[in-house]
């Protein structure tokens, strides 16, 4: 019931500003087309971090590594076999196999042991854990940028763009994608946690791991579970993400995205699944349209007129930060948290 | 039921001094030699290492004033603060701002006094910026104050550092050592001073009412506003402490870089910092100094191991650098999963025997008839300076944890 004000609250509400922008070429309505498939993108990386959340009480900081990852296979795959040519749609099984993986070893070798410590204590493993990951990938890899190329090219051999024009603003392909995958897995994901026995056993394995044991689920089992699935859910949105973005470094999902992945799921309420991908898509709305605002908008400075984003650099990134911490400090439980 | 309150409780044996076992006056010599070897051996080895090892063990110096600042808000008060960095890169600039902007340094010259001066202001205003996160951190703890102090530091970075005046529009602020301090191996000594300034004023803190009273808090805040304790007070004063030390560390870092750049202070130090004082054990003083200098040195460590490096710059054709994060941070899974004492637990015998007491694996071995410890809180509370006439330690330990069930089902 909340969830569908809520929803239908924000949904308005970015239609509204569409609407008011509408015929207006600077106006804010491809903002709100960037942060939508932004936010998307957000979106992805923070229904991981919910999902971990639900199952071991953590913020997980290895989900970003997830998806560099699983782009740096498919990455090896496309451009560094030389002997086969490996399209696209085999690469991408590969690397979101790899991704599970590494979630499924980060399961055994740190969450398992520290099951019972303090969760700060969980918490820095699973940093001592991302930041492993990173190494590996700067040995592996060495840290020069490189390039993975979109799924469908973003403009065809004549240099037209391929993806449609909405409100002055081409979308890329690839965020057409994105916001497919978000939606098909709201939906899956959504039925999965209120319909499914599986899914009803990993939400009651995050409620009361001890009950839960003695009807006979085993918690180890959901634990390894939900390891596997964030680190698919993070895998995916690394393949999405890092050809939007354009360079593939070590570390590219953590200094890029997890912070603003982190704003979403604490927006959306840490627990909920549709309040991640809400909160995703907001957070990405907020980014787009404070960066609009910054460069439409000016303050008079001592005499000097400036535009808002040179008064405060760094503003899209101010904007998510206090939202942040306005929800952290007025709603914890964020807008759509509940228990489990 | 009632009789328990008027029973009459053994008093806490405060250590009876005559009891104690003191080292014999060979012992002491033989103490006051290794000291001084490992500390001569130190000081000797940056005056003879050539100019670039020098240059890498001020670095060490420094890291070490930042893993003791950390070790404040992780060790001492129990809550994770990813955004150090903020705290640094701040004060760095502030530095290079003052001595810069403000006190007209140039590239050639600048005098002691405004070297001083400028590290004083640097420290105050990493003081302040982190005090404004203790008083957030009053109201919010654990997991989700990480993530505040991970945006704090995520708005330092993209924001604070991006500001033109301090930052010289990305060029960055030039801040030029001291007169007389300004070789490579001059300065290592300038960051000795400050690093033994830091451990004294840590130290003695820690043994006052004051450190006593921080750690209290952390073992559980309910029990120890029971006593009387100014949890709000105390908090703020740990987080401030926490920051004036990375403000000095962040002055001498400007110092030592001659040019200060945003670049310098990103997210993943903060959490390589994090890390550096995990591996060299949460709380303890010696082990924290250790596992920092260790992370800064490690990189020059391989070197000096020559078929190692040979053998990762010419077989895999990779930087000794590189391996820094990898060997981290696999060490701090390890002390998480295995060694939760750190690298200081792993020293603890030798540490305590140089502190006057005998060389034991364990740390009150000389007295194995004793009971071990059991009590935190109670034992804790003892040491604030208040008398327990009606509850034994282990009633108390029994209250700290009823109460933090409950809060931990609040926050639930």
């Amino acid at each position: 019931m909340r969830t569908g004000i809520v929803v239908g609250a924000t949904c308005l509400l970015l239609g509204l500003i569409l609407v008011l922008g509408a015929g207006d070429d600077a106006g804010p309505n491809a903002a709100v087309v960037i942060g939508v498939m932004t936010g998307a993108i957000y979106g992805l990386v923070a229904v991981g971090l919910v999902l971990v959340y639900k199952g071991s009480r953590v913020f997980n900081f290895a989900q970003g590594e997830f998806g560099t990852i699983a782009a740096f296979i498919v990455f090896i795959l496309l451009e560094q076999v030389t002997a086969i040519n490996i399209p696209y749609w085999v690469a991408v099984p590969i690397g979101l196999l790899g991704a599970v993986l590494m979630g499924l070893l980060m399961e055994r070798v740190v969450v398992r042991p520290l099951m019972n410590s303090p969760r700060i204590t969980l918490l820095v493993a699973t940093i001592s854990f991302a930041l492993f990951t990173v190494g590996m990938e700067i040995i592996l890899f060495l840290p020069e940028a490189k390039v993975l190329r979109p799924m469908i090219a973003a403009t065809d051999a004549q240099g037209n763009p391929n993806g449609p024009e909405i409100f002055h603003y081409f979308v890329e392909p690839q965020n057409l994608i994105a916001l497919g995958v978000l939606i098909v897995l709201a939906i899956v994901l959504g039925y999965f946690f209120s319909k499914t026995d599986l899914g009803l056993a990993v939400l009651a394995t995050s409620q009361d791991a001890f009950a839960t044991r003695v009807v006979g689920i085993g918690v180890e089992r959901m634990s390894r579970f939900i390891w596997g699935t964030a680190a698919f859910l993070g895998g995916v949105a690394g393949i999405i993400y890092i050809p939007i973005s354009g360079t593939l470094t070590p570390g590219a999902m953590t200094t890029g995205i997890l912070i603003p992945a982190f704003a979403a799921a604490v927006l959306g309420g840490m627990t909920s699944l549709p309040g991640a991908f809400l909160g995703g898509i907001v957070i990405g709305c907020v980014q787009s349209l404070s960066n609009w605002a910054g460069f439409n908008y000016s303050l008079t400075v001592g005499g000097i007129v400036k535009p808002l984003s040179s008064i405060i650099p760094g503003l899209p990134d101010v904007a998510i930060i206090l939202v942040l911490l306005l929800i952290l400090l007025a709603r914890p439980q964020g807008l759509l948290g509940s228990e489990a | 039921m009632s009789a328990a309150a008027t029973e009459v409780l053994e008093p806490v044996k405060a250590g009876n001094p005559s009891e104690r076992w003191t080292p014999s006056v060979q012992g002491w010599v033989a103490r006051l030699v290794v000291f001084a070897l490992i500390f001569g051996g130190v000081l000797w080895a940056t005056a003879v290492v050539p100019s670039y090892w020098a240059d890498r063990i001020s670095l060490a110096a420094i890291y070490a004033i930042i893993g003791l600042s950390l070790n404040i808000v992780l060790g001492y008060v129990g809550q994770v603060s990813l955004g150090h960095h903020g705290f640094v890169g701040i004060a760095a600039f502030v530095a290079a701002y003052y001595a810069t902007q403000k006190a007209g340094c140039t590239v050639d010259s600048c005098s002691m006094n405004t070297f001083l001066t400028a590290t004083a202001v640097a420290a105050l205003s990493g003081a302040v910026a982190a005090m404004l996160l203790g008083l957030v951190a009053l109201r919010i703890k654990g997991l989700y104050l990480a993530l505040i102090t991970l945006a704090y530091g995520f708005v330092a970075e993209r924001s604070i550092f991006e500001i033109p005046f301090l930052t010289n529009g990305g060029a960055g602020m030039p801040a030029t050592r001291p007169n007389g301090w300004a070789t490579d191996r001059e300065f290592a000594f300038l960051c000795f001073i400050f690093l033994a300034g830091v451990i004294f004023v840590d130290w003695r803190l820690l043994k006052s009412k004051v450190g006593r009273a921080i750690l209290s808090i952390k073992h559980s805040e309910a029990v120890a506003a029971t006593y009387g304790i100014n949890v709000t007070a105390y908090k703020v004063l740990a987080f401030s402490l926490s920051g004036l030390f990375a403000g000095i560390a962040g002055s001498l870092f400007a110092f030592h870089e001659t040019n200060v750049v945003s670049n310098n202070f990103n997210f993943a130090n903060a959490l390589l910092w994090v890390l550096m004082v995990v591996v060299g054990g949460l709380g303890n003083r010696i082990g924290v100094v250790v596992g920092s200098a260790f992370f800064a040195l490690f990189p020059f460590l391989l070197i000096l191991i020559g078929p190692l490096d040979h053998f990762v710059r010419n077989t895999l054709h990779r930087e000794p650098d590189y391996f820094t994060i990898v060997i981290g941070s696999g060490l701090a899974i390890l002390t998480l999963i295995q060694y939760p004492g750190g690298i200081g637990e792993q020293l603890s015998p030798v540490t305590r025997w140089l502190g006057g007491k005998p060389f034991s694996m364990h740390p009150e071995g000389h007295a194995k008839h004793k009971k071990p410890a059991k009590s935190k809180s109670g034992g804790m509370l003892a040491k604030v300076g208040l008398r327990h006439k009606d509850a034994t330690t282990e009633d108390l330990d029994a209250l700290g944890r009823a109460v933090e069930s409950k809060e931990d089902g609040d926050d639930g």
